[in-house]
């Protein structure tokens, strides 16, 4: 700093005391600068943005007039005319700005639609009523409302009778999606900017679903999983080996273990070449639906362990040869099923960095069943599964 | 004023920007009145702001910082100084009017944002011509007319704005409400996927890339193709004028359909982790875009598809054997830049005491890519195993870096299960990853040459916050939202939900990938 006694820093605003140490002085000094630098900047990208709208205004409202007294009907993009407004000149096709746009303007022109732009955004924080005679550009500032979004929209809060579940209707008083309390049109009449959710048409099955269920709709219908497939299974596996029929959940669990077992290989982590038959199995599926209940259990142990062994590099590899080893799986061995829960515990191994939240997801049911012996506890397994991909079927929270 | 060099007789002439419709010609009628004087006064004019630019943008402030007051003292300070465009003197804002009036030169310089003051006017100026070099000069480092304008990149909601009248007469504009600026549904736990694709759509290079048709989807012809989705969600994102939220289907149908084995995984109906998700779509457009070879981690594969040139950087690992002192250079592409929470976080904790947690982004990437390891390696010169120091740096920048911060860990112990780490990591707005690159450790020269090199490094390397995405909640029962810069404004996606954010929301989110975007794209 200057040797000169200037007490404070430019911007004048973090002052030291009259009794402060030289040292202390020189610090508010240089925060007081740093204050000033910062106004500054600011000031100068505001000026910047706003003079050059204006400047820009001057000359599309110039270039305006040039046109309209030139004769209508030309096309010349630089009429030959001579025109003078507050603000700007317009000759031999150049326009020259008179005086400051800053004072000789007060609007701003979209420089694409050359409508004025609304300055103030229309509801909310810092709101001012438009000019309702006025065409305004579209683009308008954006809105600032609890509840609402930039545009003033809002949305109906999925309700119950939508799948909504008891615990994620609590969530909603902190849910900003749904509307404010006291805010003009709850779902009832709805107001034009209330929106409900839209739907969506499925690309395989071409049905209209509900944006809220696109994601399991399309998981049962594409990818072969979620609600529909673990009901379809777990119908599969209550029917006995009547291959088709739809109904009659009330099998005893006892006909479950009807399957037969080839062997102990759902031990072994290592069955990379059964991968191909997958489609098959899914077929044969049909014919031996027993096959298909304890899928979700075994495979999601299954999953466990494989991250467990596997080097970080082969881990999406494994699982993805584990998710679609599932059918095969429980075919090798309804009974393997007790050796898995065996080795199960031993999962306790670090895991690979990095994870995701979701995956302790998988963890969670894959516990619930570790200790289901077969037999009765096998039907609750299903039981729960069926439940479980009902509540992931209902939209979520948020 | 060494920095400015004397101003030969430039054989080539400067001229001032052709009129533009819709844009006043001068940045007001002084301007004009100096442009219009003759050529020598248009050439020294121009002449002196690239060189006033050069040393406020290319040198230390020191030099445009320090001022020769009238009385012949001479002052460095940390506000504003002014350089006369029309003399080579420097002058405090007390000492303009004197100088202005002695010497009646009117115009200066302002030494921060090289803006023009006008003194008549009384006010800053934005004249086309200035402005023009002054954003050049901000985005690219030079005055070459080649490289891509800053400005083109960052400011405008229409994205081609090349010749207005071929353009105007081929095409239909899109309304000025179409921002891009939409919330995506929540198609069932797909938030982790909205904030990918949220983060995609502010992506500049993206946005132009697919603005500019260069995924042609009408003769595309894979089914379910995903680039053929998001070249559709750009579409509608940024042509229609409807505010309502936006559907993902053809996104969320062709991740489906995708066969890619790797993250079957991802494919439930599950919440999932949004930073695979960003894997699997990077490598899904790839491979629709790129030379069809499968990206492979570890290799130095590299393709000039739209994926690689926008998100992929190389990393260098040299490896020293402590032996025999031979040295060992691996060089593989990345992603992204996955950094470690856990160890830092505790490191710190025992350091620090009360203060745990806070960490920098810088602190982590420190830890990564400044500081070395020792691992076991084979030597081919001792052939033997030996004690090796293992060191990473960055040996290209991508011009989108993205950060993964690794929130999510696996607790040991008796319950074990997946942790979030919710350390807040402190992240500038503004990022210079010069320290992280191989050149960057090598410079230190202290000449003027190397000095303006190093500007221009620096300036190379220098990344501004772009988008974070944000897991908040719990681990199992959380939710993505996410914040994307459009121009200087910031805004809150959550799902169908936009709102307008402060930066200060955004800095202080625990961010969990973060997207930076080059400063100075050329």
């Amino acid at each position: 700093m200057s040797s000169e006694p200037s007490e404070t820093g430019k911007a004048g605003i973090i002052v030291a005391p009259d009794d402060a140490p030289p040292m202390d002085k020189l610090t508010h000094a240089v925060l007081d600068d740093l204050l000033y630098n910062i106004v500054h900047d600011l000031l100068v990208k505001v000026h910047r943005d706003e003079k050059i709208a204006r400047a820009n205004t001057a000359a599309i409202k110039v270039e305006k007039l040039a046109k309209s007294t030139s004769d209508g009907a030309t096309t010349d993009p630089k009429p030959d005319v001579e025109i003078e407004t507050d603000a700007a000149i317009y000759k031999d096709g150049k326009v020259t700005l008179k005086g400051n746009p800053l004072k000789s303007t007060k609007e701003i022109l979209c420089p694409r639609c050359h409508l004025p732009r609304l300055v103030h955004p229309t509801d909310g924080k810092g709101a001012k009523k438009p000019d309702p005679g006025v065409i305004y550009c579209k683009k308008h500032p954006y809105i600032q409302k609890p509840g609402y979004d930039i545009y003033g929209q809002t949305w109906v809060a999925p309700g119950p009778g939508r799948g909504k579940k008891k615990k994620d209707q609590k969530l909603d008083p902190n849910d900003p999606s749904s509307p404010a309390p006291g805010a003009e049109g709850s779902a009832k009449d709805r107001p034009a900017n209330v929106l409900s959710y839209p739907s969506a048409t499925c690309p395989k099955c071409k049905r209209c679903i509900l944006v809220t269920r696109l994601n399991n709709h399309m998981g049962s219908c594409i990818g072969n999983n979620g609600r529909n497939a673990s009901r379809a299974a777990a119908q599969k596996i209550s029917n006995g080996s009547n291959a088709g029929s739809q109904n009659n959940d009330n099998t005893p669990p006892g006909s479950q273990k009807g399957t037969p077992r080839p062997g102990s290989r759902a031990g072994s982590p290592r069955k990379r070449d059964v991968d191909e038959f997958d489609e098959d199995v899914e077929e044969s599926d049909q014919a031996n639906p027993k096959k298909k209940k304890k899928t979700k259990a075994n495979a999601l142990t299954k999953k466990v362990i494989l991250k467990a062994k596997s080097p970080a590099t082969n881990i999406k590899k494994e699982k993805a040869k584990a998710s679609s080893n599932l059918n095969v799986e429980q075919k090798m061995d309804d009974d393997a099923k007790d050796s898995t829960v065996e080795v199960a515990p031993k999962k306790q191994t670090p895991k690979p960095k990095g994870v995701s939240p979701a995956k302790k997801i998988k963890l969670g049911p894959a516990k619930a069943q570790l200790p289901s012996p077969a037999g009765k506890k096998g039907k609750r397994d299903r039981d729960m599964e069926s439940e479980s991909s009902e509540t992931l079927s209902s939209p979520p929270p948020r | 004023m060494a920095a400015r060099p004397a101003t030969p007789a430039s054989p080539k002439n400067h001229k001032v920007r052709a009129p533009q419709p819709g844009q006043p010609m001068y940045g007001c009628e002084h301007l004009q009145r100096l442009f219009n004087q003759d050529q020598a006064t248009t050439n020294t004019s121009i002449q002196h702001y690239k060189a006033i630019l050069r040393s406020i943008f290319d040198t230390t402030p020191l030099i445009p910082q320090t001022a020769k007051a009238i009385d012949g003292q001479i002052v460095t300070s940390l506000t504003p100084t002014y350089l006369c465009l029309q003399c080579p003197s420097t002058l405090t804002e007390d000492d303009r009017t004197k100088h202005g009036s002695k010497k009646s030169h009117r115009f200066y310089v302002d030494s921060r944002s090289g803006a023009l003051y006008c003194q008549m006017c009384d006010d800053i100026v934005w004249d086309p011509t200035f402005e023009e070099l002054r954003l050049k000069k901000i985005g690219t480092g030079t005055f070459s007319t080649r490289k891509r304008k800053h400005e083109e990149l960052f400011e405008t909601s229409d994205p081609v704005r090349d010749n207005p009248t071929y353009i105007s007469s081929n095409t239909t504009a899109a309304s000025c409400k179409s921002s891009g600026l939409r919330g995506i549904y929540n198609a069932g736990a797909t938030c982790y996927q909205n904030v990918v694709l949220q983060s995609f759509l502010h992506n500049p290079i993206l946005r132009n890339f697919y603005l500019s048709d260069g995924h042609a989807s009408s003769s595309c012809t894979v089914q379910y193709c995903l680039s053929c989705a998001m070249d559709d969600m750009f579409q509608d994102f940024y042509a229609l004028e409807n505010t309502n939220g936006y559907t993902a289907a053809n996104i969320l149908s062709g991740f489906w359909f995708s066969g890619k084995r790797a993250f079957d995984v991802l494919a439930t109906t599950n919440e999932q982790d949004a930073h695979e998700f960003f894997q699997f779509l990077a490598e899904e457009l790839h491979e629709r875009n790129g030379d069809g070879k499968k990206p492979e981690s570890g290799s130095e594969h590299s393709c000039h598809c739209i994926i690689h040139q926008t998100f992929y950087g190389k990393l260098q690992t040299t490896t020293t054997c402590q032996n025999c002192s031979g040295v060992t250079n691996q060089v593989q592409s990345f992603l992204d830049l996955s950094l470690p929470l856990e160890n830092l976080g505790h490191k710190k904790g025992k350091k620090g005491g009360a203060s745990r947690g806070a960490l920098t982004l810088q602190e982590c990437l420190d830890e990564e890519y400044i500081k070395s390891d020792k691992c076991e390696y084979r030597c081919h010169n001792c052939s033997s195993m030996q004690q090796a120091r293992r060191q990473t740096t960055i040996k290209r920048l991508p011009n989108v870096l993205s950060i993964q911060l690794k929130r999510f860990e696996y607790k040991q112990g008796r319950h074990e299960r997946a942790a979030k780490i919710d350390t807040p990591v402190r992240f500038p707005l503004e990022l210079n990853m010069l320290p992280y690159t191989n050149r960057g450790r090598g410079s230190g020269g202290s000449s003027q040459d190397a000095n303006k090199e190093n500007y221009e490094l620096a300036r190379s390397c220098t990344y501004d916050l772009l988008s974070a995405v944000v897991h908040v909640g719990e681990i199992d029962s959380g939710h993505y939202v996410s914040y994307c810069r459009v121009g200087d404004q910031w805004f809150a996606f959550n799902d169908h939900k936009v709102e307008l954010a402060q930066k200060s929301d955004v800095l202080n989110s625990k961010a969990y990938l973060l997207f930076y975007v080059v400063r100075s794209l050329s």
